[in-house]
């Protein structure tokens, strides 16, 4: 083997990624005198010190850059190159010397391009990566404030003097926080330096800005107040720098005028640091948190900020304020400032709209990022960095408004003095700890490669090797990273239990074991906060369902912090803990149940969130809490299908005597059903048409069975015997029924029809028809009997000659009158007519009798045509009740369904015989066909399909919101959001709701004006 | 509070001012008042005050009853009514709802909207009035004498100690005294009619400044024992009033609708906001020109634009682009003519706006300049050259603006549906009238 090829192998064992080239580069001549290219061991030598480097190759390529720009400078003679200079020579000597002073240049070197850039620049900043010592915040600012000095800058622009002395301080700051033995627990003395650096920075762009105003600009006193993670102490690498700025005259100057002075030394501030020059640029200063935000003006007096927050701020901007903290300027103006302000912060959480305030920042902190970075954020999303942020300075302002020790600006001082304070758990407290700080140091090491703003993992796998190297994992650093950061984001995502509701429960459940202690009355505030509206109700509900020693109660205090986190995600948070209590009181001993909460995975939630959605399914599930087997069943959510619902039916109706009990057992599976349906709707698992559909195969199969026992009862009244009442029946589903297209409120709408058995002994038409309408009657009673569920109305209004005619002909009667009587409404009724119940033979039958009628052969005459807008006009002026607005009335509005429904029938009346498609009873089937054969042209089908679709989602959700239909969109506030999330839309959106339903029925109007009346 | 607030509450402790009237305008453009205590303000600034809409025109909704009013403390002006000592001030306000968001029923809240979506474009909208109005010798009541004009001038006519010079001066004097800035007056065409150009403003300071500038000119004509009148055709002899009013969009500081070397100075975005403003011209006609009578000015003849088009020193055209001056790089902009005197500036400028943006946003090639005077082609001319008019009346403008997505957008769909009720129900009554003109001209004959 070439000697070579054995220090390659030597390097490769050190850990460098491309060992040629790194023996290539110590044999630059760059590196003569620190390198013995003849020596074989390296123990203790320069490669070992490299090899402990984030980046070795890195580290190495930096080192020959720096001493090349040394060499460059000396003084020569061409031919004869000149001697080292004292920088180089102690450079040289301390990186052959084992020592802290090799380790942090090594550190430097091989964890920031950047710095390597700014070294290959400024090769005499070596000594401040060398020689660093723990800076302190007044040493940084007189540093900078020094460097900027007319006098002391040199040749260099003040600019420049500012933006080389922070890089030249950043180093020293660098070299420690990248040597320290535990970076992890260094985490907030790194932190801590850098927001020293950055005040120290702003104070000497201050100092240039005064500089650059000249004469006068002591007219004003200027405070600059750091803000975020500025005035928190706790400053990444590279960040915005959140400032606000407070101004107040000198003495004898008017106001005007030092505002005047303010604004232009502020602006001249923020230039100073941000501008970007030959020096590169500091970081943007971001002065937007001020009152008002980017329109109001940069500067104000004290007497102004204390103006605004007292009648116009925001919640948010209280608790950007918690951060508040003097960081530059006159400092005695900076405190005044801050002990006006300070008041306003801690009584936040006092004020109006405080928790609908802490409710939309909360979507706003937890809003999606995007899916292809969702993976990698260290910084956004559930249980990213500003999600812990957002909840401890939540906590913050809901407790720190009575206890003054946890008004720290700091987020892990803060933690502390929560856990301190008994508000959270001292296990859970130090999980988040040590999990912030971890996140924290990773997004450190990452911004510091490049000293870009970024708050993304890398990917590749040198990046997060060097990564891993730089937190000092060696084995496998990549996946022991990626590790690492797995399992603490893993806890972290499970930070608003931990810290909210946790406690919570152990106030509620009055454990003696538990570390927290919150009052009752901090409790009360906390749920408040949360998004509850009955605290004290919720705080009882709490109570009685997890004190005591029961498995239950156990079992209960476990999931409770976890599931009133998704309570409070939803639109009413008490009445679904309210839900929760009952059935679990109902339920709390059973086995399954608790073992289904604690075991199905998703139950859980699904429970919470359809209970804090939907008071609909909230009271059918109090009546059946068993029906809640349904959410822990994979296929549980998937309706059941007429055939089976009927097999069901009918054998838990047949092992019942009474007619009475047998319906009433079928009202009890229709009950269960519902739940199935209304929570597959509420958990997005079932589109609008499969609700329409699994409603009217419900209501076909409550019918069929009922109709049995209707049957059975009039056998036994008759005393004939079983099956020979001499006639059959079939139930001929109308409207929505026989469309498939139900809602949660829809009556059933229905014809009876009968026909007498050929040569049944001793039954005349006569006794047939009698029985027959004793059947229906009897089917009326049973299913118009009131019980615990929400009723099935039954609706035959659509029958020949109306209210008037008899409730059930034969359908030889019905063939006679529609051959006579029947007007073109009737024949328009009958498109949606579909046999739902009863004797299937007569339900095609009648199925065939009225084909002609309803696809009339030619279509319709013009006289017909005329007819049928005509009736339409009349019931559009008529039927509207009394003060129902037109626009907004979803069914009999302008644009809503019975326009869209009429437009759709009117082309089936008059093409179905020819477009076979046509023949369908579904509204939105027979719209496809017509845009398909372009009887509706696109845009229009479309119009009416959005108008139709938006209408009925809103009603069917108005129903499963507060348990009863609604007739127009809802216009109150809550309502609309309650109403807006289950057809989902975003939380919050109420306003919206309204307007949107008008123009898009607006346009269906349009589409009808066209389509049905021709105009 | 912040500094405008204290600058108001001192002002009216400094200048004695015992009635403040909080102004807000219906959706047809009526100014209404409503007058505070000045103890009330503070009030009113941090809460608003509460009032009764259900009895104003537009925002009748039943729920929307309880409605708040919160004055605007940058647009505090001192009255400066003769006879009104001690004195009275004004505010705009913003019609908002009982929890604080925005009515839809607002027509400022309308124009703001529509300048936030400038916004997010990057534009900031600026507009230019050139207001005519008519001076009678007296007030018109219905039925009463035909009305009479104060002068027989015409053009330009200096009117030796004429009423209309007095009116002028009286009327600019309490403008400017108003903090609205006149950059013109002087007579024109008809006799008794005077125009008036205010300095170029934002959008939305314009529109407040019409509302008051409406109001100013009727309060000096009564002082001074005559009427003023923006009705759009008084006469049918005479031309109308219109309300051309120039337009310009700024992107920061630059004018963006200039371009040095384009034909007439003119920039791409400024074609397409003209190219959008006459694709979406007759829909949002019923905005611009929202009366019955509107119609008779516009199919008048003369000076007004009956027809979508476009030209450089074209008088007959809906947008004409004004001669460009070297001097003055920002100074580009376009003037549309069709606009009445007697509009609802806020929900006006929103639809001109919106459809100018539009056909930005859409890329809309402009049609060719038409450089004839639209009126003196004829049909067959005006359909070779694709000239397109704009409706003959306010039903038909209705019949437009009905199936307008651009136009029920801009307003709000509750402003939107109002509106065509509203205006469909007058076209109604004016169609129901037996006029003169029938009575003079059948009843000798048939």
């Amino acid at each position: 083997m070439s000697r070579a090829g054995t220090v390659s192998g030597q390097f490769a064992r050190l850990g460098f990624a491309d060992p040629d080239r790194a023996s290539r580069l110590l044999g630059d001549p760059a590196l003569v005198g620190l390198v013995d290219p003849l020596e074989g061991t390296f123990h203790d030598g320069l490669p070992e010190a490299l090899s402990r480097a984030a980046d070795p190759d890195l580290a190495l390529l930096g080192l020959v850059r720096v001493l090349e720009t040394l060499k460059a400078r000396r003084p020569s003679t061409p031919g004869h190159p000149g001697a080292p200079d004292v920088e180089e020579r102690d450079l040289v000597a301390s990186l052959s010397r084992r020592g802290p002073a090799r380790d942090r240049l090594v550190a430097v070197l091989g964890g920031s391009t950047a710095l390597v850039d700014h070294l290959a620049c400024h090769p005499e900043h070596w000594r401040c990566v060398a020689e660093a010592t723990a800076p302190t915040a007044e040493g940084l600012r007189a540093e900078l404030v020094a460097a900027v000095r007319r006098g002391a800058r040199g040749e260099h622009s003040a600019y420049d003097a500012l933006r080389i002395a922070y890089r030249r301080e950043l180093l020293s700051v660098t070299a420690l926080d990248l040597t320290s033995p535990d970076p992890v627990a260094y985490l907030p003395v790194a932190a801590e330096q850098l927001a020293w650096l950055a005040e120290a920075a702003l104070e000497a762009g201050l100092a240039i800005a005064r500089e650059e105003f000249g004469s006068g600009h002591e007219d004003c006193r200027l405070a600059v107040i750091g803000m975020g993670k500025t005035g928190g102490g706790e400053l990444n690498y590279v960040s915005d720098v959140d400032v606000i700025f407070v101004a107040e005259p000198a003495e004898g100057v008017s106001e005007e005028r030092a505002l005047h002075v303010g604004s232009a030394l502020a602006v001249g501030l923020m230039k100073a640091c941000s501008t970007s020059t030959a020096e590169g640029c500091l970081w943007p200063v971001d002065a937007n948190l001020r009152p008002e935000g980017k329109n109001g003006p940069l500067v104000r007096t004290i007497a102004s900020h204390r103006a605004y927050y007292e009648r116009w701020a925001k919640t948010w901007e209280f608790q950007a304020l918690l951060k508040a903290w003097v960081s530059a300027g006159d400092f005695d103006l900076g405190r005044a400032y801050k002990d006006a302000i300070s008041p306003f912060v801690w009584d936040a959480a006092g004020r109006d709209h405080f928790v609908e305030d802490v409710q939309a920042m909360r979507r706003r902190v937890e809003q999606h990022v995007p899916a292809a970075e969702a993976k990698r954020q260290l910084k956004l999303g559930p249980g990213g960095l500003r999600d812990v942020e957002f909840a401890i300075q939540l906590l913050q302002l809901v407790h720190g408004r009575a206890d003054p020790s946890l008004r720290s600006a700091t987020t892990l001082e803060a933690l502390a003095a929560l856990a301190k304070g008994g508000y959270v758990g001292r296990d859970d407290a130090a999980t988040l700890d040590e999990a912030y700080r971890l996140l924290r140091t990773l997004e450190h090491r990452i911004q510091l490669h490049r000293l870009r703003r970024t708050h993304l993992m890398p990917t590749s796998e040198p990046d997060l090797r060097r990564l891993g190297r730089s937190i000092g994992l060696r084995t496998a650093p990549a996946n022991a990273v990626v590790e690492l950061w797995q399992s603490r984001a893993r806890e972290v995502r499970r930070i608003h239990e931990r810290l909210f509701y946790r406690p919570l429960l152990n106030a509620a459940a009055r454990l003696t074991s538990a570390d927290t202690s919150l009052s009752a009355e901090q409790a009360r505030a906390r749920l408040q906060a949360l998004g509850f509206r009955d605290a004290a109700g919720a705080m009882r509900h709490l109570q009685s369902l997890t004190t005591g020693v029961s498995r239950r109660a156990a079992i209960q205090r476990t999931l409770l912090p976890v599931m009133l986190g998704w309570f409070a995600d939803e639109a009413d948070p008490d009445a679904g803990l309210l839900a929760f209590r009952r059935v679990s009181e109902e339920l709390g001993t059973i086995h399954w149940y608790l073992k289904m909460l604690r075991d199905e995975g998703s139950a859980a939630e699904r429970l919470a969130r359809v209970l804090g959605r939907s008071r609909y399914a909230a009271d059918l599930l109090v009546r059946s809490p068993e029906s809640v087997s349904i959410l822990g069943d994979d296929r549980g959510l998937v309706p059941r299908t007429q055939e089976q619902l009927a097999v069901i039916m009918r054998s838990a109706a047949g092992r019942k005597s009474e007619p009475a009990a047998a319906v009433t057992a079928i009202r009890s599976i229709r009950r269960h059903e519902l739940l199935r349906i209304s929570f597959a709707d509420l958990t997005g698992q079932l589109p609008l048409a499969g609700v329409g559909r699994a409603l009217a195969d419900l209501a076909g199969a409550v019918l069929h069975a009922a109709l049995e026992v209707a049957v059975r009862r009039v056998e036994e009244l008759e005393e004939v015997a079983a099956g020979a009442l001499g006639t059959d029946l079939a139930v001929i589903g109308m409207g929505s029924l026989g469309g498939q297209e139900m809602g949660y409120a829809s009556d059933a709408d229905v014809l009876f029809v009968h026909r007498p058995r050929k040569g049944a002994t001793g039954t005349t038409d006569e006794v047939a028809q009698r029985r027959a309408l004793l059947v229906v009657q009897e089917l009326r009673r049973l299913l118009g009997a009131s019980g615990p569920d929400p009723q099935l109305g039954i609706d035959a209004d659509l029958r020949p000659e109306g209210k008037g005619g008899p409730l059930v002909r034969s359908l030889v009667s019905y063939a006679a009158y529609y051959e006579r009587w029947a007007l073109t409404w009737e024949f328009q009724a009958l498109l949606r007519a579909r046999p739902v119940a009863g004797d299937p033979g007569l339900g095609a039958d009648f199925v065939a009798l009225i084909a002609p009628l309803r696809w009339p052969p030619g279509g319709l005459s013009s006289t017909q045509v005329r007819d049928i807008r005509l009736m339409k006009a009349r019931v559009e002026s008529e039927r509207l009740p009394r003060g129902a607005d037109r626009r907004s009335h979803l069914k009999l509005g302008l644009g809503g369904i019975t326009d869209v429904e009429w437009t759709v029938q009117l082309v089936q009346l008059c093409h179905a015989h020819d477009v076979p498609g046509l023949r369908v009873t579904s509204t939105m089937a027979a719209l496809r066909v017509a845009q398909d054969t372009g009887l509706i042209d696109g845009p229009s089908a479309h119009d009416l399909r959005a108008a139709w679709q938006l209408a009925i989602s809103l009603r069917n959700a108005s129903v499963l919101w507060r348990g009863r239909p609604v007739d127009c969109v809802p216009s109150d506030l809550r309502d609309a959001d309650g109403v807006g999330r289950i057809i989902g839309r975003a939380p919050g959106d109420g306003p919206a709701l309204e307007e949107d339903y008008l123009r898009v029925s607006r346009r269906s109007r349009a589409a009808t004006d066209l389509h049905f009346y021709g105009a | 509070m912040d500094r405008q607030q204290e600058f108001v509450l001192r002002t009216i402790e400094e200048r004695d001012i015992r009635f403040v009237r909080l102004w807000f305008t219906d959706v047809l453009g009526t100014l209404k008042s409503v007058a505070v205590a000045p103890a009330e303000l503070e009030g009113a600034f941090a809460e608003g005050i509460g009032f009764d809409g259900s009895s104003i025109e537009g925002l009748s909704r039943v729920y929307e009853a309880d409605m708040l009013l919160r004055p605007d403390p940058a647009t505090f002006q001192i009255l400066p009514w003769r006879g009104e000592n001690p004195g009275t001030a004004r505010m705009f306000c913003d019609l908002l709802m009982p929890d604080g968001s925005p009515s839809v029923a607002d027509p400022r809240h309308v124009l703001q909207r529509a300048l936030t979506k400038a916004a997010e474009l990057g534009f900031t909208f600026y507009t230019h009035p050139e207001i005519e109005f008519f001076l009678l010798k007296e007030p018109y009541s219905p039925g009463g004498r035909a009305p009479v004009p104060v002068d027989e001038a015409g053009y330009f006519d200096h009117v030796p100690h004429g009423t209309g010079h007095d009116f002028r001066r009286a009327a600019i004097t309490m403008l400017e005294s108003m903090g609205i800035s006149v950059e013109f007056s002087h007579h024109v065409g008809a006799p008794g009619q005077n125009e008036i150009d205010l300095r170029y403003a934002d959008a939305l300071s314009m529109a407040d400044n019409i509302m008051t500038f409406r109001t100013v000119i009727k309060e000096v004509a009564l002082e001074q024992g005559i009427y003023a009148t923006f009705m759009p055709k008084p006469f049918s002899q005479y031309p109308g009033s219109g309300m051309h009013t120039h337009l310009s969009l700024f992107e920061g500081d630059t004018n963006a609708f200039h371009e040095a070397g384009a034909p007439y100075q003119l920039s791409t975005v400024g074609r397409q906001f003209i190219a959008g403003l006459l694709r979406h011209g007759a829909e949002t006609a019923a905005v611009t020109n929202q009366w019955v009578n509107s119609y008779k000015r516009l199919w008048g003849g003369g000076e007004a634009p009956a027809h979508l088009t476009w030209g450089h020193n074209n008088r007959s055209a809906l947008v004409r682009v004004p001669m460009y001056k070297p001097t003055k790089g920002q100074s580009s902009r376009i003037e549309v003519r069709s606009i009445d005197a007697a509009c609802n500036p806020y929900l006006t400028f929103a639809v001109l706006l919106t459809a100018g943006l539009k056909g930005i946003e859409g890329e809309y090639e402009l049609p060719l300049e038409t450089e004839d005077d639209a009126w003196g082609l004829t049909d067959s001319e005006r359909r070779a050259m694709g000239i397109q008019p704009l409706p003959s009346s306010l039903g038909r403008a209705l019949e437009m603006m009905e199936k307008s997505d651009l136009v029920a957008e801009t307003l709000g769909e509750h402003v939107f549906d109002f509106f065509l009720r509203n205006k469909r129900d007058e076209w109604e009554d004016y169609r129901r009238q037996v006029t003169q003109f029938e009575l003079d001209r059948y009843l000798p004959r048939l």
